[in-house]
This record gives C-alpha cells, sequence and structure tokens, in this order.
C-alpha cells in the first residue's frame, strides 16, 4: 500500500474516558439518590433537632441548660467520659501493642474477645452488671455468702457500703464495657502494619522498652490513637442502652444527658428535649469535624511512612 | 576473636532455623552469610544481635570473650542495619542518627554540643551532609541504606550487624554502595558480618564468606577460596554457574563420552558412574581439536555484554551446556548456529559425595 493510497485523516479527539465511568445518566441519578436519602435521613432531622431546640426561644433554651437537673446530667456524662476514655486509651494501646508486636497462644481468643461490646446489644452490657453488682447479683448484698462467687469481693464492696447498681460507678462501668474496643480496633491494623522493625532498631540502638515505647512507637501511632479517642468519647457520652439498664434513673443523681433527654421528652417537655439533644447533636458535629481533621492528617503521615 | 558463636539451635514451631552453627569472626573482619532463602542467615544475625535467643541449651554468643547470650539487644552494643532500613519515620536524618546516642542513661549520654559534632561526622562519612533536615521519606532508598549505616554507626559498635543491606536497591545502586561499604570498612575497621543471596556480591566485598544451607554452615573461607575448592556440590552450584557431564572417573581423570579430561583434585577413587562440575568459563571452544576434546554443536550465541554466551549440544546425545567467551575469543571465533565445535573442559571437578544439586 503506497502512502497516497490513505487520504489524509486529522485524529479524532475523543473525549476522555475511563473503563469504569458510566453514562451522565445514569452518575447523576446515582449522585441525586444519595443526595436525597442523605437529606432525608440525615440532614432534616439534624436541622429539625436545633428548630425544636430553639420552639420556644433562647430564654427557655438557656433555662432548660441551666436547670439543676440539666447539669447534673452534663456532669455525670463529663465523668463518665472522663473515666472511661483514658482506662480504654491505656488498655487499648496495651491491647494492640501486644497483639501486634506479639506472637503468643490464645491471641485470636483476645482480639475476638475485643470486639465483643461491638457484637453484643448494649441493653444486654448493662445486664450483664445487674446480674454481677445488682442486689440479687453474684456480688449483691442480698446473696448468701455460701452462693457468693467471690465472697470476699462481696463483703469487701458490702462493708464499705459500695453501691454499684443505680449508682455512678455502675454507670461509668457500663460505658467502659461499651467502648472499650474503639481505641484498640482503630490501632490494632495500624501497628501490624507498621510491623515491629522500628522497634527492634531503637532496642539494638540502646534504648530501654520505656524509651522504645515513647520515642518511637507513640509518634507512629499517635494520629490513629487520636481517631480512636474522638470515637471513643463521642460513644461514651452519647451511650444510652446500657447505661440506662444500670442507672436507675434518678433524676439530678443517675441520669446522664441522654437519659436526660428521655425524661424530658416523657414528660411531653418536647422543646427541653431537643435543647439536650442539640447538645449531643452539636457534640457530634464537633467529633466529626476532629475526626476529619485528623484523618486528614493520619493519611499524611502515613503518606510520610509509606515509602520507608 | 571479637564475635563468637558456639552451637547455637534456633527453631521455629517446627522448622528448624539454625542447626547447631558456630562460627568465629576475627576483630576487624569483614565476614559475609551467603545462603538461599531459608538457609538461617538472617537468624543467625539476629541471634548476634540479640533480637533472637538461641534455644536454650550449650548455645553461646561471645562478643570479645564475654558471653552476651542472655544480655539483652539493648545491652549488647552491636550495630543493626535492616534490610529494609527501619529509620524511624517521623525523625530528620539528623535525629535518626543521634537517638542511639541521645537514649544513653544521663551519666553516660554524651553532652548536647558533642551529639552534633558526632552526627555532623558521621553525616560527612557518608555524604549526605545537606540530607540532615529531612525525613527518611524524602530520600532515596540508596541514600536511607546509608543513613541506616551511619545510624547503626553512631553508637560505636562492638559490631556491625547488617542484613541485605543492598537487598531492595537496583542494580546500579547496589554496585556502587558495596563498593562504597567496602571503603568505609577499610576506613574505620569494625567487624562486620553481612547477610546477602547474592553470590557476587559476597564473593566481592568479604574477608572471607561463610555458606549457609538448611540452618548449618557448609562453609567457610576466603572468597578465592571457597569458589576455587567449593567442599560440595551444593557451595559450587551456589556460587555461580555450572555445567554438569556424566561420565566415570577412572586412573585419577575423569572419562566423558570416551575423552579423558584431567581432574582438578586428584582423586585415585574409580567411580563407575560420575558427574563433573565445569564452570561456563573453564570451557575453551576451537574449530579444530588440539587435544582432548569433545565435539559438540552451537545452537544459540549471545555477544551482549562483557562476556559472550554460548548455547553448545553435545554432539553424542549428552545435556545441552553453556559456555562464556572473552569478547576477543567470541570475536575471533564467531560461531554460528548449527555450526560443530570441539570444546576443551579445564578445572573439572569431582565430588565425593553424590551429587544432589
Amino acid at each position: 500500500m503506497t502512502p497516497a493510497a490513505t487520504p489524509f485523516q486529522l485524529p479524532q479527539r475523543l473525549p476522555q474516558r475511563h473503563a469504569t465511568t458510566e453514562s451522565p445518566f445514569v452518575r447523576r441519578g446515582l449522585i441525586g439518590i444519595a443526595l436525597v436519602f442523605l437529606g432525608l435521613f440525615l440532614v432534616v432531622p439534624l436541622v429539625s433537632v436545633f428548630v425544636q431546640a430553639f420552639s420556644k426561644g433562647i430564654a427557655f433554651y438557656i433555662h432548660t441548660l441551666g436547670d439543676p437537673n440539666a447539669w447534673s446530667a452534663i456532669k455525670l456524662t463529663l465523668l463518665a467520659a472522663g473515666i472511661s476514655v483514658p482506662l480504654n486509651c491505656v488498655f487499648g494501646v496495651a491491647a494492640a501493642w501486644v497483639i501486634a508486636k506479639f506472637d503468643f497462644r490464645g491471641k485470636n481468643v483476645l482480639l475476638t474477645l475485643i470486639d465483643l461490646p461491638f457484637s453484643v446489644s448494649p441493653v444486654i452490657s448493662g445486664m450483664i452488671y445487674v446480674l454481677v453488682f445488682g442486689a440479687q447479683g453474684w456480688l449483691g448484698h442480698y446473696r448468701d455468702a455460701e452462693h457468693a462467687w467471690f465472697p470476699w469481693l462481696q463483703s469487701w464492696i458490702n462493708d464499705h457500703n459500695i453501691k454499684i447498681i443505680f449508682a455512678v460507678p455502675g454507670i461509668v462501668l457500663a460505658t467502659i464495657f461499651v467502648t472499650f474496643p474503639f481505641v484498640a480496633r482503630e490501632l490494632i491494623p495500624l501497628m501490624q502494619a507498621q510491623g515491629r522493625s522500628e522497634e527492634e532498631a531503637a532496642r539494638v540502638l540502646g534504648a530501654s522498652g520505656w524509651q522504645t515505647f515513647w520515642r518511637v512507637t507513640v509518634p507512629n501511632i499517635k494520629w490513629g490513637l487520636l481517631y480512636g479517642v474522638i470515637l471513643c468519647n463521642a460513644r461514651a457520652m452519647g451511650e444510652f442502652g446500657a447505661v440506662s439498664v444500670v442507672s436507675g434513673k434518678i433524676r439530678g443523681e443517675t441520669n446522664t444527658l441522654p437519659l436526660h433527654i428521655e425524661a424530658l421528652y416523657d414528660d411531653y417537655n418536647f422543646a427541653g428535649a431537643f435543647a439536650m439533644a442539640s447538645l449531643l447533636a452539636f457534640l457530634a458535629l464537633v467529633t466529626l469535624g476532629l475526626k476529619t481533621w485528623v484523618e486528614h492528617k493520619n493519611a499524611a503521615s502515613n503518606d510520610k511512612g509509606e515509602k520507608l | 576473636m571479637s564475635v563468637e558463636v558456639i552451637n547455637v539451635t534456633k527453631k521455629f514451631g517446627h522448622f528448624t532455623a539454625l542447626d547447631s552453627v558456630s562460627l568465629k569472626v576475627e576483630s576487624g573482619e569483614l565476614v559475609a552469610l551467603l545462603g538461599p532463602s531459608g538457609s538461617g542467615k538472617t537468624t543467625l544475625l539476629r541471634t548476634i544481635a540479640g533480637l533472637e535467643f538461641p534455644d536454650p541449651g550449650a548455645a553461646r554468643v561471645l562478643f570479645y570473650g564475654e558471653d552476651v547470650t542472655q544480655t539483652p539487644a539493648s545491652e549488647r552494643k552491636a550495630g543493626f542495619a535492616f534490610q529494609h532500613y527501619a529509620l524511624f519515620r517521623h525523625m530528620t536524618v539528623f535525629e535518626n542518627i543521634a537517638f542511639g546516642l541521645r537514649v544513653r542513661p544521663k551519666t553516660t549520654r554524651p553532652p548536647e554540643e558533642e551529639i552534633r559534632a558526632r552526627v555532623q561526622k558521621l553525616l560527612k562519612l557518608i555524604q549526605l551532609e545537606p540530607m540532615a533536615g529531612r525525613y527518611p521519606s524524602q530520600l532515596s532508598g540508596g541514600q536511607r541504606q546509608r543513613v541506616a549505616l551511619a545510624r547503626a554507626l553512631a553508637v560505636e559498635p562492638k559490631v556491625l550487624l547488617l542484613d541485605e543491606p543492598f537487598g531492595a536497591l537496583d542494580a546500579k545502586v547496589r554496585k556502587e554502595l558495596r563498593r562504597w561499604l567496602r571503603q568505609l570498612h577499610d576506613e574505620i575497621h569494625v567487624t562486620t558480618l553481612f547477610v546477602t543471596h547474592d553470590q557476587e556480591e559476597a564473593l566481592e566485598v568479604s574477608d572471607r564468606v561463610a555458606i549457609l544451607r538448611a540452618g548449618r554452615i557448609e562453609q567457610i573461607g576466603t572468597p578465592e577460596e571457597i569458589y576455587d575448592r567449593p567442599a560440595s556440590p551444593f557451595v559450587y552450584d551456589f556460587l555461580g554457574n555450572v555445567n554438569l557431564f556424566s561420565g566415570r572417573v577412572r586412573d585419577g581423570s575423569m572419562l566423558i563420552g570416551g575423552t579423558e579430561f584431567a581432574l582438578s583434585e586428584k582423586t585415585n577413587e574409580a567411580k563407575s558412574a560420575a558427574v563433573a562440575f565445569v564452570r561456563p568459563h573453564d570451557i575453551r571452544v576451537t574449530r579444530a581439536s588440539t587435544g582432548p576434546a569433545l565435539p559438540a554443536l552451537v545452537i544459540r550465541s549471545n555477544a551482549a555484554g562483557p562476556v559472550a554466551t554460548l548455547e553448545l549440544k553435545r554432539l553424542d546425545g549428552g545435556d545441552d551446556f553453556v559456555v562464556q567467551l572473552s569478547r576477543e575469543q567470541f570475536q575471533e571465533l564467531r560461531p554460528k548456529p548449527g555450526e560443530q565445535v570441539f570444546v576443551e573442559l579445564k578445572n573439572v571437578k569431582v565430588f565425593a559425595d553424590d551429587y544432589s544439586i
């Protein structure tokens, strides 16, 4: 074939297309469905919380938040979160460290146990504590010493007149139980991916175990840890089911923020309930904002380490 | 004697990584641990560093005569460079190198100015002074490996242990870096053990090479010793390409296809079935036979690169084999595929034990 036989042709310009791109109709349709769904089920309820909260005016809003019972609920929620988050932070780091950096028998059992609070209904989590610490429970006041599981623990609790169920300790215990997978679950895959070689390098260079932990391990996991803490905190403040079982719902004493909202709602004080709910909704928005920021930071620091 | 390992056995479950290994390394020596993957070379290195502990028994690890078998890694004063560098990703190059000095207890920690001076000196040694403020992710593979070496050297180790130091680098950087390592060793004379699976690297860089196989040291010696006098078919095969010719041993020479060739090491033992080992560069190819030679057919030739390669087939029905020629020899001969030639075998090696590559 001679060159003259082919007529000169302009190269055809095709719009850039990827193999996985759908037609514009399908794309817009899918995005539309997602947006409508999001609006209906997330945005509208969220907006309505704030609208309802201020439905009786700002004065009523402030009055509701200033109520002593409301104030006590806020304080109790902060206390429960303030105890359970640091404890689960320590536990989570320890568990993730052990699982990611060492091989031992029963590792999978430990992994499964860590997930238990995720897989069991919060109500049952609460029931567990009632069964153990309740008046008729294994360690309860009215259990005869012969049938008690740990008689010494039972007598210690009775002697010191420590009340667990329908009191603050029970609420804290239930919150710890429900939130304990968050930090560990966040750190385990991260620490597994990072491996042990940096720690080994630190040890060979003469660092003690403690120095290795603070100078090498913690800086490498700090963003993952913060992410876990944020999620753990959000859940600790918002927990309803487990706390509801153990709290006894004594207003001004054992009501947490979510329980106080329920109480106001049951009193047909809708504006009051939503005013309190707006606090939790606000917390959720702050959590989301923080979460996005940490994810961004985490991705950036992972990029830094990726090529190692 | 700077580093001595005696009777070290290490099992992982049912897998025996080290099988009563003993090794002595002289002060200032550069020794390569060479072996295929799974031969236990990295486990041996990690045992010396204190990152693995030998199975209980008669095992002992000595540093300058001092028993460190149960000493934790942090107190052994060994320098270790990891295969994937294991640089601290959140620290700059400077801080990575300074780490070993900064974690010392207050009583033995050098003052800040001295730490700075020592890190600067090491940065100069590894030729990375302008990179002091960079993070590991901003360096190339070769630069990272040099930082890892400097970090290990900063603590003035009694012994330097390198795990596949050039394993993750591309071929060109590897060659540069291993020459640099040899020069560095000649400058600072720190006792060094390094693990590699690349026989060329081991032979080029080290004073002595230990060849490992299935958790045992198969042979140890200078590169010349082990290349010229391999102790087993495994060592022979592992150190380079090999051609096998089956035949018989009689009166101290090898009989292959009716032609007699001299053996590199005389043996009086007669064998009715033996396998001769011949390196591709120990075969001379001619058009007309002048001495004992085998007739062969040229199958393929390739003259690209510093040496030319010929693939030949024995005319008497034996196996294919490979010959390496210098470029001059190749230009002289100009063999064409399908052509008949004669081959003379030199340095024919027969092993006492049965062939088991």
